[in-house]
């Protein structure tokens, strides 16, 4: 690599740093937080003197009524039919995605033929068909359950295929010659070396159950989150809805960080 | 050597990277002084580390030195001049997403060569290296030796005074090596132009070089500057002579340890700066 | 990889993907002319093709395909600008990439389309909504793809382009825009998708007008055969706008 290249702005005399510049130079995540509050200020602003307030809520307010919005009736419980609809449409898509995965990669015959099918459906727009969705598992739990699934499913598919898939031949020839039956190869081998595509489609399928999840709960809901994000919308509530959002996005932001940190940890032997 | 005859002139040039402290800090060259005559072909060799494309570096104007000053003519350099000097570098530099031609022609553009007469000096300088009938391919589909003449092409037609190459032929293997220095010793025999050329190859510095400036293992300076008093173009039996034999060996001498110098301080403790100095 | 009976291989598997499809449009038709299965749940696939062509020969689906496209379009617009510009400028600092591209790959990777009933709340049941929808979500990878492009260009060509005498514009116009392109092209196919799903996802959730509330209204109209004719439909508009993104990508990077 060429030296000048991180030298290049010596071209131009360098400014006096002071000390301010030089502590946010050497700590991005400083500046960030920064930037973040800026934002959060203009929300501020923005909410308070520009836009009406029947439709854009400042985040100081937002927070003030955190309280009030898990008070209202049925929320809290709406929150929790929600999560439950995410836990349960992510684990249905790992047990079944992990099965089809296994079952479809490792045989090169069912690879190649099921393979294009497979890819084919997590390709087509799932949001065209959310009506019959609901057409089918009602306005209850089980649809959203359901879309989630829908959504989950094939990239768990497609990360455990392609985890069976590029194992390097030679360490199965290796295994082979010192006498492993086929379960001990997949016991000791395939199965070790798919688990950080599996983590890794895990976190794909996680973020696709959010969004199936959601997706329903938007479209219709009786018990869970999405009626309420209807109610608050219908009542010009932007502070309640907001509010609502944010934990939303909250509870978003944890499941997909576990799910991040847990392919971190199982991936741990795979070198960059 | 008169001052006119003085194409580059440094005096004093020290340069480090990163602050004292650091764990990256290196200090590449020190209070280096030389003066470059105008129409010689310079060499700068040295082990690994020693400072030598700094150096050129610094010369080029793409790196302001944190002590010392270089002069080109009466002028300071404090930049990149590209009406007086061209570069050659080892990493190939071409645009791959344009074609030779098209590559040569940009390097006008950048300096600031009239429209009309930019293809016509592209093509000359295609020619003069062997590529007339590669102009419109890209970098991409040429060889490693095809890149590089093309990229000396682009610097030829700039029209400089000074050329200066970093190792140029480095990424090659030896016998291509062999070919594009004997004709970069004849191309540059018809041409007055002042080369500064950075090199590892004892070999290929005494068949080049008018002068070989041989440098210390880090922090870099200059040890011992050798004379090749041999006319230009070289014959390509140069290498076979005596004369040569001998350069090569006091090359040889000078240098074997201060490379070990090098190689003993790159095993211990950290050095986060690239490998060739 | 076997080369032996590998042709033999590729039938096979062909045969068993067409026997797959064969099989389960059997049982479609079996299901709603054989069994009994309601209509209004499954309807039968002639019936489903009877309402396609008719849907197809009446125009019926242009009005909506009009309101879905302009969204579409206006949405990819402003998104694409935006995101190009602002990952320029970006991408001109290390320093700047360094504190905001985690920010805008963090905001990406919640569900925006959570953000829907604020914008039906602020913009309406209108096309606004969804515009501003699928504008915000088509962004991201924009801009992320932008930051990437400009921003890791190998730096021994801006130094050569420097070294050469190259101003501002010569070097955007000569080094990094054409170094760039490939990446910018594939974030701009990626937010035009993106930008498709969620209109016709608001649509699906909040609209008056536009495919995806065609879809919702037949469904609650229980016209069901009709319903899946729009899908079909639907389903084909996007998969060949899929394809077109994908050939002009591939074009553009030549």
């Amino acid at each position: 690599m060429l030296q000048v290249s991180a030298e290049a702005r010596d071209i131009v005399p360098p400014a006096r740093s002071r000390v301010l510049t030089r502590t946010l130079r050497r700590h991005p995540g400083i500046a960030r937080l920064a930037a973040i509050a800026a934002l959060f200020v203009l929300w501020e602003i923005a909410a308070r003197y520009w836009v009406d307030p029947m439709f854009l809520s400042p985040p100081s307010r937002v927070i003030g009524s955190l309280a009030a919005v898990f008070r209202t009736n049925g929320v809290p419980a709406a929150l929790q039919i929600t999560f439950w609809e995410l836990a349960v449409a992510f684990v249905i898509s790992v047990a079944s995605g992990l099965a089809i995965g296994l079952a479809v990669g490792l045989s090169r015959f069912s690879r190649v033929s099921f393979m294009p099918i497979i890819l084919l459906l997590y390709g087509t727009p799932q949001i065209t068909i959310l009506p019959l969705f609901i057409l089918y598992f009602g306005i209850g739990p089980a649809s959203k359950i359901a879309f989630g699934v829908s959504h989950g499913i094939f990239p768990i598919i497609v990360t455990i295929v392609a985890g069976v898939q590029n194992i390097k031949p030679i360490l199965l020839t290796s295994a082979r010659s010192m006498g492993a039956s086929k379960w001990q190869i997949f016991r000791w081998v395939i199965f070790p070396h798919m688990i950080p595509s599996f983590f890794a489609g895990m976190r794909l399928g996680m973020t696709g159950v959010l969004l199936g999840v959601l997706l329903a709960e938007l479209y219709v809901s009786t018990a869970g989150i999405g009626y309420f994000t209807t109610l608050f919308t219908q009542n010009f509530d932007p502070t309640k809805l907001l509010g609502l959002i944010s934990v939303l996005a909250a509870m978003a932001i944890v499941l997909n960080e576990i799910v991040r940190r847990a392919e971190v940890h199982f991936g741990r032997w795979r070198a960059e | 050597m008169t001052s006119s005859d003085v194409a580059v002139r440094i005096r004093d040039v020290s340069h480090h990277f990163g602050e004292e402290g650091e764990t990256h800090y290196v200090r590449a060259l020190l209070d280096t002084s030389l003066d470059i005559c105008r129409g010689e072909l310079l060499c700068l060799i040295g082990p690994s580390g020693c400072g030598k494309s700094t150096l050129l570096n610094v010369v080029g104007g793409l790196l302001r030195p944190t002590a010392g000053s270089v002069h080109v003519g009466n002028t300071p350099v404090r930049g990149p001049l590209p009406r007086e000097i061209a570069f050659v570098f080892q990493e190939n530099a071409l645009f791959p997403w344009s074609t030779v031609l098209e590559n040569v022609v940009l390097g006008m553009v950048f300096q600031g060569v009239p429209r009309g007469e930019r293809e016509q000096r592209a093509r000359r300088a295609l020619e003069a290296v062997g590529l007339a009938d590669f102009a419109q391919h890209y970098p991409g589909q040429l060889s490693g030796g095809m890149r590089q003449r093309a990229a000396l092409a682009r610097a030829l037609s700039l029209e400089t005074q000074i050329l200066l190459m970093d190792e140029p032929f480095g990424a090659l293997d030896e016998q291509t090596r062999m070919i594009l220095g004997e004709d970069l010793s004849v191309l540059l025999a018809r041409t007055e132009k002042t080369i500064v050329f950075v090199t590892h190859s004892l070999g290929e510095a005494v068949f080049l070089a008018d002068r070989v400036a041989v440098f210390s293992a880090r922090p870099g300076a200059i040890k011992e500057i050798i004379s090749v008093d041999e006319p230009h173009p070289r014959r390509p039996d140069f290498v076979t002579t005596e004369k040569f034999g001998a350069l090569r060996n006091r090359l040889y001498t000078l240098l074997h340890d201060e490379i070990r110098k090098a190689v003993v301080e790159s095993g211990q403790g950290a050095r986060t700066v690239a490998s060739h100095s | 990889m076997r080369r032996k009976g590998s042709t033999r291989d590729r039938l096979l598997s062909r045969l068993v993907q067409v026997a797959f499809v064969g099989v389960l449009l059997t049982l479609w038709y079996l299901a709603t002319a054989k069994w009994g299965v309601s209509h209004l749940l499954l309807p039968n696939p002639v019936r489903v093709y009877d309402e396609l062509k008719d849907v197809l020969g009446s125009g019926e689906f242009i009005p909506d395909l009009r309101v879905t496209l302009t969204e579409l379009a206006i949405a990819f617009a402003l998104s694409s600008i935006s995101g190009v510009t602002l990952g320029y400028l970006l991408s001109r600092s290390q320093y700047a990439i360094r504190v905001f591209e985690p920010l805008l790959a963090g905001v990406y990777s919640i569900p925006i389309i959570l953000f829907l009933p604020l914008y039906v709340l602020f913009f309406g049941l209108g096309p606004a909504s969804k515009i501003a929808l699928g504008t915000t979500i088509s962004f991201f990878p924009i801009v992320l793809n932008t930051i990437a492009g400009f921003g890791y260009v190998d730096r021994i060509y801006i130094v050569a382009a420097r070294a050469m005498g190259a101003s501002d514009y010569q070097l955007f116009r000569w080094v990094l825009l054409p170094a760039a392109l490939p990446v910018i092209l594939t974030g701009l196919r990626m937010g035009f998708i993106v930008a498709l799903l969620s209109i016709l996802g608001s649509e699906t959730i909040a609209s008056l007008a536009g495919l995806g509330h065609r879809i919702v209204h037949l469904a609650e109209a229980m016209e069901t055969a009709r319903m899946f004719a729009y899908i079909a439909f639907v389903v084909v508009i996007a998969a060949s706008l899929n394809v077109i993104v994908t050939m002009l990508e591939a074009r553009g990077r030549r």
